[in-house]
């Protein structure tokens, strides 16, 4: 190839590389001015969770949407990387010269050493086995943690204080704004790098594997250690996302590698969509702010994500993200108008079910609390009796009118979408 | 000289049924051998053993006069065997580009490499698109290999066995369930990707087998009951009984 | 040496409960190639209504209508869930269990409360039936022993002398090939589905009095179970014996160990520097009891990844 030739070829190239970093220049922006946008305290820290909640997400699709790997126990790195930031905050509070911001990185270690250790035993199997080892590790770690108080502080816990270190560049960390300044760059930096990572080679080997582990042998990649590899940096991630959970939270305990954790952020992740790099981050910002929004109104929240995800495991396997992406076309091709009154007719069974499914749910926990001896806080506004028989009647009709209605409306939203989608590639 | 593949006394039973029983197979460097014979006569089985995919319970395997009895896959493969499957074997969500690029990936020095862009290696890329074209196939280089019509995921399939330049290839009917059309756009595709190297193929479409081979070993019931150019293969008489016998079965 | 018979005796109660859950899970995975995570969910869910229905109608109708019960609330799921989610593969069914579990694990305190339910074990049973290391042994324990091992005569019966008993047979050995036995193999999966989780129950009913019915229960044991059918070797229904029965009996020997781990090691002849973590060195044997699964599994996996009788890699 002449010279010049090659030049045309590379000048496009680097015209597509300056608009794949656009979304991450945006990123940057965004970080900067959201917590001038977001109001109060509150804002800020629940901005501060979703930069961790972030990072981990990402690191647990590393495994999952693209290298086909379910780890049941993805918060044991968390856990260990955030135990092992917490003592080396300690070792700052008490004068060792260790700057905060780098907090993280000791994170980073620990999460990476666990996940070799844990994956030396799990990456040898995939699919099913692989899963049920993660599972077992996890209960193992999480045990082991509670029967060694002296280094991991027994059921309280470690606790430390972020600003007692050595100041850097006069800044100590002690203002929740500054702390959410580190952990939004780090945040954006760990997320840049997951992002590289699966532009090289070993992250299309993940995706290799993903597809069909047994071709990838016949291709001179032993599979296992491809697994172990992925498994290792997915591992060092999370221990990112615990060092920043450490310094958020001035503390770490058990719970943060808890199977409720590892389940969490499975939830959070798969709800954003595994198919693409940021469904996980929709995710991830969606269920960290339902969390704490819908925790103070209702105690069902855990029930209504479960419910959320089974939904969306049986109707939408690509999560918030894969529903995007088959219809982003369509929008642009300008057909959505012609979805509108297809998906339209869905909204009354929707509601009608959303709204059973609701009542049932919270009616359960009023009965919990009146025979626990409280007296019944009323149910979207209205007083209800849990311990009549007419609010549960009413609700189970309108779940069932609901499911009936989804039913036959469906079929007619899918063909909308799929004519509209064939027409769109048409086009 | 050496073979490329030299086998002997390789025996393989699935529990009680003994399906390889003692093959002798030599395939000399640089040649087309076609392996051919009855419906569960044991072809794919015994690839399957050759390329590591099944341990064989006896014989030996030499490759280049290298022992390779008993390694992994991976290991067969970086010593420079590569086969194809008759169940189209592909990754099916990533690209027809990827698909190809993943299977160079080995020999052009990606190694595992994760602090290096994929892009940066401008050799595996110039590759993956000669194959491409190779294939024919360029029209379709984004669409995922799962998405692809059957005629080319079995083109697919043949060039990532090929992707990675091995000296030795194995394909395991490539052209099975192929129209006639289809079947004449693969041969000419494997005569080209067998240029210079050794190729062994298992194929039922007995005119594909003599257009290509330049050896034909016949396997049956578990041995090579025959092996040799086309003309003398064609007249054994021992290979027309186990095709008569064969064919005497599927009809009654 | 009584003390050794009294560990034999509760290890063996033990490690038949685990297999009479992990014999449930095994054969749904022989046959669909899914691993339930929902399975001690049902089991779970077999203890709060053998608790609730216990009260009304007594425990011996319990014991019939539970896993009845439990098995349509499986074969229901397997028909209406499980099956939508069969075309997206192995992952998303192992997703849908989970979630599945997830969910059960919210609606049984929405239904039953957070704390512990006052399940007991039947007036008629409730009687020590001798005395062994100074201990009184209680009737009930043998009374599960019982049950769990009439339950595996009828289930070896109908898998050696059935119809349907073959076509799983030939599934557990030949994944690929039931599908071309001509049989009406989603209607085999929902019976099979249904009946994996009619056992979960039937374990639920017996083994919820025994213990303690409250809403971790399936967390707890559910994660031992897995552990078990993996160590085993997935799909191998001898090797969810073995590993049932070795963890039952490992698991109560550690129980009723006092001594600290620091010692026992020394005592095995392992020198250990109690100077550094001196908290674990003190822990004993007792503590480290619920982590024992965990360790087993590992070990078996470093030695033998397939587990212990595993013969198809996952
Ligand atoms: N994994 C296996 N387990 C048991 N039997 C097998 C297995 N693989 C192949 N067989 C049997 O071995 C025989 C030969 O199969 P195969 O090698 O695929 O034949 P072909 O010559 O048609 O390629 C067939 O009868 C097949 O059923
Ligand atoms: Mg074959």
């Amino acid at each position: 190839m002449s010279a010049p030739a090659q030049t045309a070829l590379a000048r496009p190239q680097s015209g597509a590389a300056l608009r794949a970093m656009l979304p991450w220049v945006l990123a940057a922006l965004a970080a900067l001015i959201l917590p001038h946008v977001v109001p109060g305290g509150f804002g800020l820290s629940l901005l501060c969770r979703m930069g961790i909640a972030i990072v981990f997400a990402l690191s647990f699709n590393m495994l999952l949407g693209q290298g086909g790997m379910l780890d049941f126990g993805h918060a044991v790195f968390l856990g260990l990387g955030g135990f092992l930031a917490m003592h080396a905050m300690k070792l700052a509070d008490a004068g060792w010269w260790i700057p905060l911001p780098a907090l993280p990185l000791v994170g980073a270690a620990g999460g990476l050493a666990v996940a070799i250790l844990a994956g030396w035993v799990s990456t040898r199997r995939a699919g099913t086995a692989f899963a049920m080892i993660t599972l077992g590790v996890a209960e193992l770690v999480v045990a082991v943690v509670l029967l060694l108080p002296s280094v991991f502080g027994g059921e309280e816990g470690l606790s430390g204080d972020r600003s007692s270190g050595p100041p850097l560049l006069g800044v100590d960390f002690g203002t929740q704004i500054q702390a959410y300044y580190l952990i939004a760059a780090w945040a954006w930096a760990a997320a840049l790098l997951m992002w590289l990572y699966t532009r090289t080679p070993l992250g299309r080997l993940a995706n290799a594997i993903r597809d069909n582990p047994e071709r990838v042998g016949f291709l001179g990649y032993d599979a296992a250690r491809i697994r172990l590899l992925v498994f290792s940096l997915s591992g060092l991630f999370a221990g990112i996302a615990g060092g920043l959970a450490a310094l958020n939270d001035e503390i770490v305990t058990a719970g943060n590698m808890s199977p409720e954790a590892s389940s969490a952020v499975l939830v959070m992740t798969f709800i954003g969509g595994v198919g693409t790099f940021w469904g996980p981050v929709i995710g991830a910002v969606l269920i960290t702010f339902l969390s704490v929004a819908l925790s103070t109104v209702t105690d069902a929240w855990q029930l209504y994500s479960g419910l959320l995800f089974v939904a969306m495991v049986v109707w939408a396997p690509g999560g918030i993200s894969g529903i995007i992406l088959a219809h982003a076309p369509v929008v642009r091709a300008g057909f959505a108008g012609r979805l509108a009154p297809a998906y339209a007719a869905m909204l009354p069974g929707f509601f009608l079910a959303l709204a059973g499914t609701l009542g049932l749910a919270e009616l359960g926990f009023r009965l919990q609390s009146v025979r626990n001896g409280a007296s019944p806080r009323p149910v979207f506004g209205m007083a209800l009796d849990p311990q009549g028989v007419l609010p549960w009647v009413v609700a189970a009709i309108l779940l069932l009118a609901g499911a009936w209605l989804l039913r036959r409306a469906a079929p007619a939203a899918r063909e909308a979408w799929q004519e509209a989608s064939v027409m769109a590639q048409v086009q | 000289m050496t073979l490329a593949l030299h086998v002997t006394g390789l025996k393989k039973a699935f529990g009680p049924t003994k399906i390889i029983r003692g093959v002798e197979l030599q395939v000399a460097r640089g040649e087309r051998h076609a392996v051919i014979g009855p419906n569960g006569a044991g072809k794919s089985t015994l690839f399957h053993l050759i390329s590591g995919r099944l341990p064989s319970d006896a014989g030996q395997i030499l490759l280049h006069g290298q022992d390779i009895t008993g390694l992994a896959p991976h290991d067969i493969f970086n010593r420079g065997l590569a086969r194809s499957f008759q169940v189209t074997s592909l990754f099916p969500r990533l690209s027809v580009f990827e698909n190809l690029r993943a299977a160079a990936m080995r020999t052009h020095g990606c190694g595992h490499a994760f602090w290096r862009r994929l892009e940066g290696f401008a050799p595996l890329r110039r590759r993956a698109e000669e194959v491409l074209s190779l294939l024919g196939l360029e029209r379709r280089r984004d669409v995922l290999a799962g998405a692809l019509a059957y005629a080319d995921q079995r083109a697919l399939e043949i060039g990532v066995t090929i992707a990675g330049g091995a000296e030795t290839i194995l394909l395991d009917e490539p052209t099975a369930g192929m129209s006639r059309a289809e079947t004449e756009r693969a041969v000419t595709l494997i005569r080209r990707v067998s240029e210079g190297r050794t190729l062994v193929m298992i194929e039922h479409d007995l005119g594909v087998v003599f257009g290509l081979a330049d050896t034909i070993s016949v396997l049956a019931e578990g041995r090579v009951i025959a092996s040799g150019p086309p003309d003398q293969v064609r007249g054994d008489p021992a290979v027309r009984t186990a095709y008569l016998g064969a064919a005497a079965e599927t009809l009654a | 040496m009584e003390q050794l018979g009294l560990i034999l005796l509760n290890g063996l109660v033990y490690g038949l409960l685990l297999f009479m859950l992990s014999v449930g899970l095994t054969l749904i995975f022989g046959m669909m190639g899914v691993l339930n995570l929902a399975h001690a969910s049902f089991y779970m869910l077999g203890a709060f209504l053998a608790f609730t229905i216990s009260i009304r109608l007594g425990f011996w109708a319990a014991l019939i209508i539970v896993p009845v019960l439990v098995g349509l609330i499986g074969a229901v799921v397997e028909r209406y869930g499980l099956r939508t989610v069969h075309k997206h593969g192995h992952l998303a069914e192992l997703l849908f269990t989970f979630g599945l579990a997830f969910i059960i694990g919210e609606v049984v305190p929405l239904i039953w409360g957070r704390t512990p339910v006052p399940y007991r074990v039947p007036a008629a049973l409730d009687f020590p039936l001798f005395s062994i290391a100074g201990n009184a042994y209680p009737a009930y324990r043998l009374f599960m022993m019982a049950v769990a091992i009439a339950m595996f005569l009828v289930l070896y019966l109908a898998l050696a002398r059935t119809r349907l008993g073959l076509v799983v047979r030939a599934a557990l050995t030949h994944p690929d090939m039931v599908g071309m036995l001509g049989h009406d193999v989603p209607k085999v999966f929902t019976l099979v589905f249904g009946a994996g989780c009619a056992l979960a129950g039937l374990a639920g009913v017996i083994a919820g009095n025994a213990f303690t019915t409250e809403p971790g229960m399936a967390r707890s044991l559910g994660a031992i179970v897995f552990a078990i059918v993996v160590m085993g070797g997935l799909g191998s229904i001898w090797g969810a014996l073995v590993a049932s029965l070795l963890i039952g009996f490992v698991q109560t020997a550690s129980i009723s160990l006092d001594m600290p781990l620091g010692t026992a090691l020394m005592h095995l002849g392992i020198p250990v520097n109690t100077a550094m973590l001196t908290d674990l060195w003190q822990i004993t044997i007792a503590r480290v009891a619920p982590v024992v699964p965990y360790v087993l599994l590992i070990l078996v996996l470093a030695l033998r990844p397939r587990g212990l009788m595993g013969t198809r890699s996952a």
